[in-house]
């Protein structure tokens, strides 16, 4: 693997981790918003799909040597195999679903990047109630209605968010594309 | 807005106890054979015992109790609401029914056999976190990899990222809150507005951060080459790991306690 490819994927599990640190309240939601899925939605169009995959993995592992960098600022080894893991393990996924998306379309304007990530967001919803329904044995409803509704609202901007930036990234000439 | 310092410590709480001075590799195969064992095991008299295998190790590792506990306190909020659905969504044998809510025998015993295997999930696994730096845990990742390079897991590569991942922490966020702070000085205002607009205000923030992490990447790579790295092959390190006997009597211990109480329990 190239220097440069080592430190750019490594840089940018940095940025995610930053992204979980700062967080926003809203008034959509108790839970404070933080900057972390535009960062990880963004890892597949930035760097394709392998090495965003390979970011979030990072993600993961600087979580699970104990930093605090989990929703709640929460870290340990024990929240990637908790209940929410699902939705943990699903950034991965999602990275390298929208990498490759971004590969065979190309989305150049904000609602074609937004319609892409929608589809990451998916992934990360079935991810993490499929982790809900083995870990806590919820079944389907319980798990739709514990994991996922509540946070609707909230993701919505942060998919709006992450479209707008990756737009802007994309001008910048920082995306694997453009590369 | 919200932003934490110092947080590249992790939850690592320094000493010189028994469990903080074992190898970083035993705590991570000891702590993989604990969460297998818990998802084993499905009687109360099985999660008792691992509950005081658990209790063992925090009087060894002479860590105060508040901090083991305070693993648990996020999960608050996610025990309440699974205690809640199990309790009253099971089918089976009512306890007592009060108009449409209905406590099941079932649904008390699956819900708090849920409630213990996840507090004991936490508390096992923060304990790896709590006696072992994070450094010290990359080391131990890196060293357990490195069998599977074969079927190419590039276990070198994977530690490096860690290590550049961890160490520019600390600057990425104070590149942050000056950018923030740049911003800000500019009239820009993150938390007022619609939805749109506040997506929008987020903008100012992530594109230099982007791009200033981007340009950082690029100059650490060239200074990294310039000092002769080249991946893993033939590098000698700082900090070597030892396996000693302690370790070893350590994981067949683990180990030993995991296979006789996930068989029998």
């Amino acid at each position: 693997m190239k220097t440069t490819r080592v430190v750019r994927i490594g840089l940018f599990a940095c940025l995610t981790v930053l992204g979980a640190l700062i967080s926003f309240p809203t008034p959509l939601s108790v839970v404070p918003v933080s900057l972390q899925t535009p960062c990880t939605l963004s890892a597949g169009f930035v760097l394709g799909p392998k090495d965003g995959a390979i970011s979030q993995l990072l993600y993961l592992l600087v979580g699970a040597v104990g930093l605090p960098v989990f929703a709640g600022q929460t870290g340990g080894i024990g929240v990637l195999v908790g209940p929410t893991a699902g939705f943990l393990w699903g950034f991965v996924l999602s990275a390298a679903l929208t990498g490759l998306l971004n590969r065979f379309f190309r989305p150049q304007k904000v609602t074609g990047i937004f319609l892409c990530l929608i589809a990451g967001m998916l992934v990360i919803y079935i991810s993490g109630a499929v982790g809900l329904m083995t870990v806590m044995e919820y079944s389907l409803i319980q798990a739709i209605v514990s994991g996922v509704f509540p946070f609707v609202l909230a993701d919505f901007i942060k998919l709006l968010a992450a479209a707008y930036l990756i737009n802007r990234l994309g001008k910048a000439k920082i995306l694997s594309a453009a590369s | 807005m919200a932003m934490m310092k110092n947080i590249t410590i992790g939850q690592y709480i320094p000493g010189e106890s028994l469990v903080h001075r074992l190898d970083p590799r035993t705590k991570i195969l000891a702590t993989f054979l604990f969460i297998a064992l818990l998802f084993l095991v499905n009687t109360f008299t099985g999660y008792g015992l691992s509950a005081l295998l658990l209790f063992l190790i925090v009087v060894l590792s002479r860590i105060p109790v508040k901090y083991v506990l305070r693993g648990i306190r996020p999960l608050m909020f996610i025990i309440v609401l699974t205690l809640c659905l199990h309790f009253f969504m099971t089918d089976g044998r009512v306890i007592f029914k009060i108009w449409f809510v209905k406590l099941t025998y079932e649904g008390l015993i699956r819900g708090l056999m849920m409630v213990s295997r996840l507090i004991l999930l936490m508390i096992g696994s923060s304990l790896m976190t709590l006696t072992t730096s994070p450094i010290l845990l990359t080391d131990g990742i890196e060293s357990l990899l490195k069998p599977f390079k074969v079927v190419g897991v590039p276990a070198h590569e994977l530690a490096m990222m860690m290590t550049i991942a961890l160490r520019f922490i600390p600057t990425l966020v104070e590149e942050t809150e000056k950018i923030m702070k740049a911003q800000m000085a500019r009239g820009a205002d993150f938390e007022s507005g619609n939805i749109f607009q506040r997506a929008k205000s987020l903008i100012p923030i992530l594109i230099p951060l982007f791009v200033s992490a981007f340009r950082r990447a690029d100059e650490l790579a060239i200074a990294m080459e310039a000092r002769g790295y080249r991946g893993g092959e033939g590098r000698t390190r700082f900090r070597v790991l030892k396996f000693t006997y302690r370790d070893f009597v350590a994981l067949v211990f683990v180990a030993a306690f995991v296979v006789v109480v996930g068989i029998y329990f």
